[in-house]
């Protein structure tokens, strides 16, 4: 069982690291396949007024350059994930997406005994430079060994 | 001031429910471009201590999202959408995404709310806790 931290400095340095901003239309396939995959449809994948569904969120961020950390423990799940829009994203328009790594914590004891928590975002920004959308998760190491059986958290 | 939107708290949206199965998986896997194993390969789902493939956790943040916009409509639209985590999906069987308004209010000049929600396995346990906030169109 771990009882000394892994957030060395050279860990905690890693807080803050961004990939490369990279270009992402908002296109009608994209709207349409993630239609498709949480709806089970894409009637209305693009409204009258041009707006789309939020859900093309999921097609557009893994076009953003996804920041690597280190595997500090030997299993991993996903916490928690959310998406954030200051307005609805409209059919055509070109968004410049950029990951972060935008903090790690750690926790000692619990149902999964000593684990890292490392959160991460893309940002969405239009042609004026204002964030338009975020998708953030929080992924947990830990190390099975050490986790004892239980339901939830 | 604007009036407030007709919600009112304490208002339960519909439920949804569904089963997703391996091909809506699949089809998500391609969508976002990730596979691990244990989604779509019941052997390496095992290998895992789990009885079949997992349900991706991002698949249900959307599915919540679905839930949230088919009691939404055209009333307005999702300003922030959260899904934690708290037991595993197993792909194929049933699961419920429910919620409820837990408070109206105005900020920045806009109509909103606050809704919290959960997505329960079959045994009526929440997998997912969720939470989201809307904004009304004036």
């Amino acid at each position: 069982m771990i009882d000394q931290t892994l957030l060395t400095d050279e860990v905690r340095a890693l807080v803050g690291r961004a990939g490369e901003p990279a270009p992402v239309r908002v296109t009608r396939r994209a709207a349409e396949r993630a239609m498709d995959v949480y709806y089970g449809h894409h009637n209305g994948a693009v409204a009258t007024d041009g707006t789309v569904k939020g859900v093309v969120l999921a097609a557009l961020e893994n076009e953003s350059e996804s920041i690597r950390y280190p595997d500090l423990l030997p299993d991993g799940l996903l916490i928690s994930n959310e998406w954030e829009f200051s307005r609805p994203l409209r059919l055509d328009e070109e968004l410049i997406v950029q990951s972060r790594l935008v903090d790690i914590n750690e926790r000692f004891g619990g149902r999964f005994g000593y684990s890292l928590y490392f959160r991460s975002d893309a940002e969405f920004r239009d042609s004026t430079g204002e964030i338009v959308a975020r998708s953030v998760r929080t992924m947990m190491q830990y190390d099975a060994a050490s986790a004892r059986d239980g339901a939830e958290e | 001031m604007t009036a407030l939107p007709a919600v009112t708290e304490g208002e339960e949206l519909p439920a949804l429910e569904l089963t997703p199965d391996l091909g809506q998986v699949i089809r998500f896997c391609g969508l976002t471009w990730v596979f691990p194993a244990f989604f779509y390969d019941v052997e390496a789902a095992r290998a895992q201590g789990m009885p079949g493939t997992l349900l991706p956790g991002p698949l249900k943040l959307g599915l919540i999202y679905r839930a949230i916009d088919d009691w939404l409509g055209d009333r307005g639209f999702i300003r922030h959408v959260r899904a934690a985590h708290r037991r595993p999906d197993i792909t194929g069987r049933p699961i419920t995404v429910a919620g409820r308004v837990a408070r109206v209010y105005e900020e920045d000049g806009a109509q909103r709310a606050d809704l919290e929600l959960a997505v329960l396995n079959e045994r009526g346990e929440p997998s997912v806790r969720g939470f989201a906030v809307v904004q009304f169109h004036p």
